[in-house]
């Protein structure tokens, strides 16, 4: 085991940590306020991930111009598709399957729009930053004597790592000290007494809606800073690992998600240096499913009680 | 003591820091009807539900006829002899009354013929009958409750948890509660009362417990407990 | 208030009973569709396409086990069908045994697998589903790690040489009856019952007597065994799978579909579920061949807000007469 090797995984896993934050805290106010299990959020954040593609493609535009009006496009797209998908959901047998299987078929749908609009390549995203890489560390004779390591990491991460950082910062302050915030999270401690205050519950659950949706749709972008290719079909590893950050952080608890995020990211690149790779892709999955056994309440130890 | 059904002794739950039933005993013989009574949150359904274990309890003890069941299960329990209602009913939404009525039987070696006749009989005794191939859904809150009671009567228990029975029942439904409850009291069924309907709750009572915070304040026979200054404050606060 | 549904005016005894009614229906219906699927060879019919019809019935008949019956949607339904091809194919490329052999092996392998994952059972509504999706995953992951010599890696495993198309086609009508044979049985049995008083309410059901974890463990299984012998039948007709085809999506997306655009929870509502689907989408993949995945995305969506209980569910809301006609 090297130590440039376990650095430089650890590095990636901050950066990855910090996207599956992201992934986790959307995903986890569309769980916590709408009780929607998003199966369509990995689609959602690969459709920011073609924006920022398409932006890159027909107007030359680098990846990190697609932020802003992605936020905005899908807010406003969110908030929207929340009256068409949702209201109806709450009349069935059983919502939270119900809406498991509706985003499902919302899913399918995209995936073939992508598929129609982008063909079902894997396409490479080609834009750089000035420098392409910044060196963080080096150690000295790392490989033997005259040999040092260099700890790399493109600047791209870095600036995707920066924005990330902002975003949480600003989801947080958001959560915690507007009004609209704080009564998202009171939706997702008591649904019902959420409509008992006067509150409108329908504008509140759409906001939470297209914001959870613009969040996904910036992660995306993002994402295809860090990863600089997209894949149409590569939405339900990002839907599972999403789903991974809020078991492990605890449903419908926003922080519990972002911390859940960065542990997993660390945990996941570290993993993918040290095992073989198909292992590796696995390790997620066999955490969620011990989180769920030994500690259905997450690591924060709050749940949402059925 | 040999007619004691159903013995609870020193029973706790606790709910993270909160102490929802803190060291309960209660009694209740063959044949007798008990109260239980007290404001909301007073822990009288956490009680019930660790009764007929729902509810694993963290310390104490619940013996039927002598036999611990305190770490039973609840279908254990079930057939063991302990019935119970809900508070908010609890029918079987998507299958029709008969079937409804016949999920309690269905551990018995009776044929399936048999089956249906005694929970057609059940629906009759409750006024039912008419209503026998709809939905349990599609049956008004009171008409749960009173399809809640067949259902558990199908269940042949010595004991019967009934929970909050007349909430939301109209007073002619109510009638045919009260009837068939005193039959079965008759039939020296024996009966654990929840209710903060305080006067069907005296009239019926043959033993009351009062319970609050989640400690019994003060029992004994109905005319008693109606007067202490204790049961007086805790109700109407001071 | 309720509205009474009104007994019919023939009295008990009557042989034109409902429940009498009810049964000519249903198993009328059964042979009628099972002769017809036997005679398609002799008719020159589409095989693949009758095949396909026989596939998604069974599969959709047996999650109806699980998801309408007991009320446990299995996100990860696909990896019985799976785990049934991979036993089916190494039983017959390395074990050597005939394939009529085969899948039997398969259907224990899908069987013993549910077995293994049964606790996840215990877990609440969308807990079941993430790990249930989960544990698919896993289970393709692990078949992909698997050495080459077993498993056949990436290229998967081929049986065309030792399996006859016509053989397996006759195989899927048999193991078509035994689902069909056994949602009639189990629609009307305790059972049966058991597990729709789980369905609508577990705790209810607990506190009226049943054995709650035994009786959803049978539906699990039933579920498990007929998913796992499609599995292996379906690499019978085929020839061939590999971890992308064993373990698609797709195959547990189509089956939750077509049994719920029928309605679960009745043995009639996943036959015509995935009667009339299968021929809508084998319309759709005419048409429009592209846009075949959206359109069923779009009928997923359209299902679920619109018709939640399905044809036949829907049909018995509105009309609460039918109930006593339908299986």
């Amino acid at each position: 085991m090297n130590e440039v090797l376990l650095l430089q995984g650890l590095v990636g896993g901050i950066v990855f940590g910090a996207i599956y934050a992201l992934i986790g805290a959307s995903l986890n106010v569309m769980v916590g306020v709408l009780r929607v299990i998003n199966f369509a959020h990995g689609e959602f954040i690969l459709a920011g991930s073609f924006f920022a593609y398409a932006m890159l493609m027909g107007l030359g535009l680098n990846p990190l111009y697609a932020v802003a009006p992605v936020a905005v496009l899908f807010f406003l797209a969110g908030y929207g598709a929340y009256f068409v998908l949702i209201p109806r959901l709450q009349r069935s047998d059983e919502p939270e399957t119900s809406s498991f299987l509706l985003m499902f078929g919302v899913s399918l749908m995209m995936i073939a729009v992508l598929t129609w609009i982008f063909e079902a390549d894997i396409r490479p995203v080609n834009f750089s930053f000035d420098p392409i890489n910044v060196t963080l560390l080096v150690v000295e004779d790392a490989y033997g004597p005259g040999r040092d390591g260099r700890v790399i990491v493109p600047t791209a991460r870095i600036v995707a790592l920066a924005v990330n950082a902002l975003m949480i910062i600003a989801l947080t302050w958001f959560l915690y000290r507007t009004l609209t915030g704080k009564a998202m999270r009171a939706a997702i401690m008591n649904r019902d007494a959420v409509q008992i205050v006067g509150i409108d519950v329908h504008h509140l659950s759409a906001t939470a809606f297209g914001l959870a949706t613009a969040i996904a749709g910036v992660t995306g972008v993002l994402l295809a800073m860090v990863v600089p290719s997209v894949d149409p079909n590569g939405g339900p590893p990002l839907a599972l690992v999403g789903f991974v950050v809020i078991v492990l952080g605890g449903l419908g608890h926003p922080v519990g998600a972002l911390l859940a995020g960065v542990l997993f990211g660390v945990v996941e690149q570290v993993a993918t240096v040290m095992l073989p790779q198909a292992a590796a892709q696995m390790l997620g999955f066999v955490i969620l499913i011990a989180v769920i056994f030994f500690r259905p309440s997450g690591i924060l130890g709050l749940a949402v009680s059925r | 003591m040999s007619d004691t059904v159903l013995e609870v002794q020193a029973l706790t739950k606790r709910f993270g820091g909160l102490v929802a039933v803190d060291g309960v005993s209660l009694e209740v013989r063959k044949g007798q009807i008990v109260g239980l009574i007290g404001i909301n949150g007073a822990g009288k359904t956490t009680l019930m539900n660790c009764v007929n274990g729902i509810y694993r309890s963290d310390d104490g003890q619940v013996r039927l006829n002598n036999a611990d069941i305190t770490r039973k299960t609840p279908h254990e329990i079930a057939l063991a002899g302990v019935g119970r209602t809900f508070q908010v009913p609890r029918t079987f939404r998507r299958m029709d009354l008969i079937d409804n009525l016949m999920v309690p039987l269905l551990h018995t070696d009776a044929s399936d013929a048999d089956l249906t006749a005694r929970a057609e009989d059940g629906l009759r005794q409750v006024g039912l009958y008419e209503l026998r191939h709809n939905h349990g859904e599609e049956l008004s809150g009171g008409q749960q409750k009173l399809l809640e009671l067949a259902r558990v009567i199908m269940l042949d228990p010595e004991l019967i948890l009934l929970d909050e029975p007349f909430a939301g029942v109209n007073p002619s439904l109510c009638r045919i509660m009260l009837q068939q409850i005193e039959k079965l009291r008759d039939a020296s069924k024996s009966f654990l009362l929840v209710s903060h309907d305080l006067t069907s709750i005296y009239r019926l009572s043959d033993h009351l417990y009062v319970l609050n915070q989640g400690e019994i304040i003060a029992e004994g026979l109905v005319e008693d407990v109606q007067n202490d200054p204790v049961v007086i404050e805790a109700y109407l606060g001071n | 208030m309720a509205n009474v549904v009104t007994s019919s005016a023939s009295s008990a005894g009557h042989w034109l009973r409902p429940d009498i009614v009810r049964q000519l229906i249903w198993y009328l219906l059964i042979v009628v569709l099972v002769f017809w699927c036997i005679t398609a060879p002799s008719r020159d019919a589409n095989l693949s396409l009758y095949f396909s019809f026989m596939m998604w019935i069974t599969l959709a008949s047996s999650l109806n086990f699980i998801a309408g019956f007991a009320g446990y949607m299995p996100f990860g339904f696909v990896a019985f069908y799976g785990l049934g091809a991979y036993g089916t194919g190494i039983a017959v490329k390395v074990l050597g045994l005939p394939i009529w052999l085969g899948v039997p092996c398969g259907a224990a392998l899908g069987v013993a697998f549910a077995l293994l994952v049964a606790p996840s059972l215990r877990l609440a509504g969308i807990y079941f589903a993430i790990v249930s999706l989960s544990l698919a995953i896993i289970c393709q992951r692990v078949v992909a790690l698997l050495p080459e010599w077993l498993t056949g890696g990436s290229l998967g495993i081929n049986l065309g040489v030792v399996a006859d198309r016509e053989h397996g086609y006759y195989a899927m009508v048999l193991v078509l009856v035994g689902v069909l044979v056994t949602a009639s049985w189990l629609a009307r049995s305790r059972l049966g019952k058991a597990l729709k008083a789980i369905r609508d309410d577990v705790e209810a059901a607990d506190a009226m007597g049943i054995d709650v974890a035994r009786s959803r463990l049978k539906a699990w299984l039933l579920a498990a065994l007929f998913a796992s012998l499609v599995g292996g039948v379906d690499a019978w007709f085929t020839g061939a799978f590999d971890t992308q085809t064993a373990f698609d999506v797709l195959v547990t997306a189509k089956t939750v579909i077509y049994a719920m655009a029928g309605g679960l929870g009745t043995a009639l509502g996943p036959v015509v579920g995935a009667g009339v689907l299968v021929w809508v989408d084998d319309q759709i993949w005419r048409a429009f061949p592209v846009l075949n995945n959206f359109l069923l995305g779009l009928l997923i969506v359209v299902l679920i807000l619109f018709a939640p209980r399905g044809i036949v569910g829907s049909l018995m809301q509105r009309f609460p007469r039918l109930r006593r006609y339908v299986m």
